[in-house]
């Protein structure tokens, strides 16, 4: 039940990894990733020792730990109030761009990524949309492209839906509500709820890992999506990442982070909060 | 002197904890950390129920907040709660524990290595298992271990799991709970 590590071993695979690949865990936040690493080691059966000789011989046995130690887990329009905010408050503001650039950071297996592209299609802004999606775990990326997620552990996804989007007028039809079968199958049969192709074919998700820096991508964004993430990063590595973002932004542009995380100052200064979104302030 | 007291509860709970915050004396000298299972979406209206009945103001931590004394902690709900070092919280959005997140095992333990002697544990009414390791470690680690009277509890799961895997110290109920606060209170002001 409680598979912590040890510091010291703790420490010994966080110098491992850094020994033998680009991924530095030296300023996650630990309680976490000490877990996670116990969880890998009573999994495979295996112990410390054994753990850190294999990832320092075997790049893709590494690879596959990174991939186990770093899942987290999202859901469409987690936190409904959040997507709310969002869509009353946050998207009108983008209506006079021409294009509208998305990051969503540390995206997991992909649910906010399609969350925020229903929005942006009910707000009639979808084909000005350009998306990309990252995260330091190639395994959710898989799972992020597909679209395709558990449905009978994920009935809260329908329920949210209805929450942030469904209990609206349909303004296509003059419905009085909007069906989730717009852009989501289910297959009760399979387990499945399925992303409809047009919201899959917009993204691009990418393997990018937030602690080595900026992602590449030809100019600053409008959007930039972090929730749930940095809780991962001790509070000095919170703060780099904020700043980050801050320079990776548009004057004008938004930073949205988790309810339950705060941009602490000084980094705060550059920002100008409203609810849950961090705007980067504009030229005027 | 405790530099923190931890409460797990979960069905039956509310009323309990309740009591207990509304006991308080307002300059309550320990921190106070509530992991109680709820209802993922009925999120906004159970700080304000706590609040009314507190002495103390109850406050969902954001991640990396200090643990300062004066607040009762309510793990926010949909996340892990755990104690880091440097006397600040960390939040996690991990996979379930026992089909629950926040999980009492999992802040109960970060707590218990964090706080060792210094730390009193408490498990209250519940239909699961959640917190009886956690309950365990909190002793295992010298902390003070406390559970409500099973007797006197509407779902006696919790503390009976608790005592059927570690030689818990007090079971009190809510009355004594209480005077164990008071307890403190008293003892911090001489």
């Amino acid at each position: 039940m409680e598979r912590e590590v040890s510091d010291s071993d703790f420490r010994l695979f966080v110098k491992t990894v850094r020994q033998y690949s680009k991924y530095d865990f030296s300023d996650y936040s630990d309680k976490s990733l000490k877990r996670m690493v116990g969880k890998v080691i009573a999994d495979k059966k295996t112990d410390i020792n054994r753990l850190v000789r294999d990832i320092s011989n075997y790049s893709d046995y590494l690879e596959s730990i990174i991939n186990k130690v770093t899942v987290n887990t999202t859901e469409l329009f987690r936190d409904p109030s959040v997507w709310k905010f969002l869509r009353k408050k946050v998207l009108p503001g983008l209506k006079t761009w021409s294009t509208i650039n998305i990051w969503h950071a540390g995206c997991s297996t992909g649910q906010e990524v399609y969350s925020m592209l229903i929005l942006l299609n009910e707000a009639g802004l979808f084909d000005r949309a350009r998306v990309i999606a990252t995260d330091i775990n190639s395994e959710v990326l898989k799972v992020a492209r597909s679209g395709k997620y558990r449905y009978r552990f994920n009935k809260g996804y329908l329920e949210n839906f209805d929450l942030v989007v469904g209990r609206s007028r349909d303004k296509s039809t003059g419905a009085a509500n909007v069906p989730y079968s717009r852009y989501l199958d289910v297959d009760e049969e399979r387990d499945i709820i399925s992303i409809k192709p047009f919201l899959l074919e917009k993204p691009v998700f990418k393997k990018h890992d937030l602690v080595a820096g900026e992602v590449s991508y030809p100019g600053k964004f409008d959007l930039i999506i972090c929730r749930n993430v940095v809780i991962y990063f001790n509070h000095s590595l919170q703060n780099r990442i904020f700043e980050m973002f801050c320079n990776n932004l548009h004057p004008g542009g938004i930073l949205v982070i988790g309810s339950h995380e705060t941009i602490a100052s000084p980094v705060s200064d550059r920002f100008i909060r409203t609810g849950h979104a961090y705007k980067k302030p504009g030229i005027f | 002197m405790y530099k923190a007291i931890i409460i797990g509860g979960s069905a039956g709970s509310f009323q309990v904890v309740a009591r207990i915050l509304n006991a308080l004396n307002s300059d309550f000298p320990v921190p106070v950390l509530l992991i109680l299972h709820r209802l993922k979406h009925v999120r906004s209206g159970f700080v304000e129920a706590l609040s009314i009945k507190s002495s103390i103001p109850v406050r969902e931590p954001d991640d990396k907040d200090y643990i300062r004394p004066g607040f009762a902690w309510l793990a926010p709900s949909n996340y892990h709660l755990f104690v880091e070092l440097g006397n600040r919280f960390a939040l996690s959005t991990e996979p379930q524990v026992n089909h629950s997140r926040p999980s009492i095992d999992l802040s109960f333990f970060s707590a218990a290595k964090a706080y060792r002697q210094d730390l009193a544990g408490i498990i209250l009414s519940g239909a699961n298992r959640d917190g009886a390791g956690g309950l365990k470690m909190v002793g295992d680690m010298g902390g003070t271990t406390i559970v409500q009277d099973p007797n006197e509890c509407q779902v006696p799961v919790m503390p009976l799991e608790s005592m059927k895997i570690t030689k818990v110290q007090h079971v009190y109920n809510t009355e004594q709970i209480i005077r164990f606060f008071k307890k403190i209170q008293g003892n911090a002001q001489i």
